[in-house]
């Protein structure tokens, strides 16, 4: 049987590494793992290299965040204060702003009843819905870039520090309105992530772009 | 950093294996070095934080090599044991050794 003439590696690993790895590895680390892995992909076959990559991608992920967070403490434990006293003024901001938004555009006048009942039982509950989703982005977004480049890590520790309390909370019996439903809790944590790859991926995207002056 | 630091386990055979190398220590072949002689599975994250903490503390320095296709157009990054890194092995060295003169490990604590 005949070897494949190139094997990738596993493309989710590789997104991975380059999402965690800093700016100042992002030629070495990915590198390394990239060639480590192409040798091996020819001596045995491509499943083997591809468990070693999945393999060798966790544990240097894990590294990569232990690091992190030794290498620039301040600067994360900054980014992720900020991210959770802007927390609770992303729990009030969507409502204030759809509410302020209907006082200056009222839609009364145009509308039946029926409407004006689907408007405040459906379409403005759904809308303050959606405001809940994008306003941990956004918080996401802005302690990624406070975080410049350890972004996922504190974006991740500002989700599992709000984990952590709420759990806390709960366990002295003190809940709050809405935010003990795991689902909530862990769509938080994910739009946090969600924040910080989108940080990371223009900053990647914008570094790889060929400078002006490079033509 | 006090002159009399000694350097940690992992560090140590980190710049052992840099010392083997010589110039052509990177990332692939100082994981693989280590491997090899010591039949420990490291990983390339494991091998980066020690000798980001090496570089840190002036016993290893580092510079990037030309990017090459296998590598997906990306560098090596090259390290090299400083004046100052070769002083700690020895400390590290000398301190082993003193530890286990007149021990005789084999015989006496193998069981």
């Amino acid at each position: 049987m005949t070897k494949p003439s190139f094997v990738q590696p596993p493309r989710f690993a590789v997104w991975l590494v380059n999402l965690f790895t800093p700016y100042e590895q992002a030629e070495s680390i990915p590198g390394d793992l990239l060639e480590e892995f192409s040798e091996l992909a020819l001596k045995s076959d491509g499943a083997f290299a591809r468990r070693w990559y999945w393999r060798q991608s966790v544990k240097t992920i894990g590294h990569l965040i232990g690091c992190g967070f030794l290498s620039v403490p301040w600067r994360i434990a900054g980014a992720v204060l900020l991210g959770r006293l802007l927390l609770p003024f992303g729990f009030i901001l969507p409502e204030k702003i759809i509410v302020a938004v209907l006082r200056v555009f009222p839609v009364y006048p145009n509308y039946d009843h029926k409407n004006v009942v689907a408007l405040w039982m459906f379409w403005v509950p759904l809308a303050i819905d959606i405001g809940w989703v994008i306003a941990p982005i956004i918080i996401g977004c802005i302690v990624a870039v406070v975080a410049k480049g350890r972004e996922m890590i504190a974006t991740m520790t500002l989700g599992f520090t709000f984990l952590a309390l709420r759990v806390v909370a709960i366990i002295v019996n003190r809940p709050g309105r809405i935010l003990t439903r795991p689902d909530i809790l862990l769509g938080l944590l994910a739009a946090f992530a969600i924040g910080g790859v989108i940080v990371r991926e223009t900053r990647s995207a914008l570094s790889r772009r060929p400078s002006p002056t490079h033509c | 950093m006090s002159n009399r630091d000694f350097l940690g386990e992992f560090e140590h055979i980190v710049v052992l294996a840099l010392l083997r190398l010589a110039d052509q220590a990177y990332g692939v072949t100082v994981r693989q070095e280590i491997e090899g002689r010591t039949g420990r599975e490291v990983s390339i994250g494991a091998i980066y934080a020690t000798l980001d903490r090496l570089e840190t503390k002036g016993y290893v320095k580092s510079h990037l090599g030309d990017p090459t296709p296998e590598r997906g157009g990306r560098s090596k990054r090259f390290f090299h044991v400083t004046t100052k890194g070769v002083a700690a092995v020895n400390r590290t060295h000398r301190a082993l050794r003193s530890m286990t003169e007149g021990l005789d490990l084999v015989r006496s604590y193998s069981q």
